[in-house]
């Protein structure tokens, strides 16, 4: 009776459950990859067996995120598969690029059916003033990843700068890699495939650095971001009306910090992960805050898709349009920064951040000469002056469109700059401080960790990667304990928010 | 090899008095030269040597020795 029940709660654990994938920070996955890691080992030398198991495995993380939906992947890689060798084996540039513009339909059209079709329905609906039922259409999650991963080779093939693979079950592993499958890094079949014969496929210095990453990641996500947004941000955001000014721009400033720990924790999660597995992923963050403008934030933050944006949609439309010079410019980042904001979701709130950002490039492009001008004039060029300068003020430009990013009404937003604006009570900070010191604590340790210099990341990775096997495996045990005590936490009681 | 003409043509777009362009030097590399700068630099190439490119042709180029190929192709040396 007893073994019977324990089966059949393992399997149901084990079943597809739309509220529960296989996220990296939970114990199920973590129990799942350690199994999964020690036969990948034992597996070592035999390349061919390992690979399989690569695949299978992230085939059933994926099915447990999305259920039969995993097939769209194989219908991915196949097709992709087939469309890079009909373009690469294609003399004729014409039929090259058809063949390309059919592997951008089918590519496009399947993220489009299951992501837009309600909010194009939604937008018919508004115009035409008729009540249209929204379709009941399941969203498969990461498709907006891995379909613009499946892409980079496409365009690659195309662009004549990638050689199509021979093989479908290495482009397969490509697609199906589990590590990044469902939030990035969008990773390029260019940098992967090359690395599925590389052998031996890991050294003690990846096994530092992935598990360094894999620590920040677990703390990042679960100790900071889920902690300060269920303690603290959501309740600021539920109903700004009742803090303070200074408490909503703590919230705003707590929220920025939050979205950061939340995704590049999840990426550095990935890369750890992948390392484990002998494959190395591009950066996906590079300290976005210390950016010094729009242009140079695009650069730091979630630079997987800002390099694809650039690559596959800006260029192409600045080159084209060239001839108009400045103005071509202008109307490629508008562009790439409406799809920028569409690709986060179907959304208003995500095409007006994304347009946003564009048009505060566009701006910023105008005023380039004059700027610099000024700069010299003032003798503030290359200054550490103007250069705290221009972080503090890109900081609060990008805090602002987060704002537009969180909130589809934007009254909300609205709310919360009013009460900035002319309710904003210092003192309070100090209620606050006493009433919630961890919730400050993490705040001020995130940011501050993040400001530090680089060196400070590099130097922890030598550390861990010099110590012994042993040493490891108890800071990574203490490590998960620390995660754990923060996961397993109520919710702490906001007395301070009886005021 | 990166000619002189081409060097000086790149070097005057980006305000730099002096940087060593060599053929694997990509634009990431020399300062200045950013994906929003780029427009003006490929204008002024084909302004320069009186040619010009396919938008394929610029958006397959992965470096500066791409970009002098393109060049001596497109004036027939």
């Amino acid at each position: 009776m007893f073994s019977s029940i324990s089966l059949e709660k393992i399997f149901s654990l084990l079943k597809y459950d739309p509220n529960d994938p296989l996220i990296f920070s939970t114990s199920l996955f973590l129990i799942l990859f350690l199994g999964f890691l020690i036969f990948y080992n034992l597996l070592g030398k035999n390349k061919a067996a390992r690979i399989f198991l690569l695949i299978f495995f992230s085939l059933y993380f994926y099915y447990k995120a999305a259920g039969l939906y995993f097939l769209i992947l194989v219908v991915s890689a196949v097709a992709n598969f087939y469309a890079g060798k009909l373009i690469a084996t294609t003399e004729n540039f014409t039929k090259k690029r058809i063949f390309l513009i059919v592997a951008l339909i089918v590519n496009i059209g399947l993220l489009g059916y299951f992501k837009y079709t309600n909010f194009i329905l939604q937008i018919i609906a508004d115009i035409s003033k008729h009540n249209i039922d929204p379709l009941s259409i399941f969203l498969p999650i990461g498709i907006s990843f891995y379909t613009f991963k499946s892409l980079t080779y496409v365009f690659d093939i195309y662009y004549d700068t990638l050689k199509p693979t021979n093989s479908l079950r290495d482009f397969s592993l490509y697609i199906f890699f589990f590590p990044n499958i469902l939030l990035g890094p969008i990773d390029r079949a260019a940098d992967f495939l090359p690395q599925i014969d590389h052998e031996p496929f890991i050294s003690r210095e990846d096994i530092g650095r992935a598990l360094f990453l894999i620590m920040l990641g677990l703390i990042k996500k679960v100790v900071i971001a889920d902690y300060i947004s269920l303690n603290f941000v959501d309740r600021i955001f539920d109903f700004p009306l009742r803090f303070t000014g200074v408490e909503n721009l703590l919230a705003i400033y707590a929220y920025v910090l939050q979205i950061y720990c939340d995704f590049s924790g999840y990426s550095d999660m990935a890369i750890g992960i992948a390392l484990l597995l002998g494959f190395k992923l591009m950066d996906n963050f590079n300290y976005p805050f210390k950016a010094t403008s729009i242009a140079d934030f695009w650069r730091r933050w979630h630079i997987s898709l800002s390099n694809w944006l650039k690559d596959y949609l800006f260029k192409p439309i600045q080159i084209s349009s060239r001839r108009l010079k400045i103005f071509g410019n202008v109307i490629a980042l508008i562009v790439t920064f409406f799809v920028c904001g569409l690709w986060h979701g179907a959304g208003w709130n995500f095409i007006l951040w994304g347009v946003f950002h564009g048009v505060l490039m566009s701006i910023s492009l105008f005023f380039k000469k004059p700027k610099e001008k000024l700069y010299k004039f003032l003798r503030i060029n290359n200054t550490r002056f103007l250069r705290f300068f221009q972080i503090v003020i890109t900081f609060h430009f990008i805090a602002f469109s987060f704002l537009l990013f969180r909130f589809s009404d934007l009254q909300i937003a609205k709310d919360m700059l009013s009460q900035i604006f002319d309710f904003f009570h210092a003192e309070v900070f100090l209620q606050f401080a006493e009433k919630l010191p961890l919730i400050l604590g993490l705040i001020v340790i995130g940011y501050l960790f993040h400001f530090l210099p680089s060196r400070l990341g590099i130097w922890l990775q030598k550390i861990i990667t010099a110590m012994p096997l042993p040493v490891k495996i108890l800071i990574f045990v203490i490590a998960i304990w620390i995660v754990a005590q923060f996961k397993t936490a109520d919710i702490q009681p906001f007395i301070y928010f009886q005021f | 090899m990166i000619s002189q003409e081409l060097k000086k043509v790149i070097l005057t777009e980006l305000n730099l008095d002096d940087f060593d362009l060599q053929d694997e030097t990509m634009a990431p590399e020399v300062p200045g030269w950013d994906s929003l700068n780029h427009i003006n630099i490929i204008l002024a190439v084909e302004k320069s040597f009186n040619v010009k490119f396919k938008s394929y042709e610029v958006l397959r180029l992965k470096n500066v020795g791409d970009l002098q190929k393109l060049v001596d192709l497109k004036t027939g040396k």
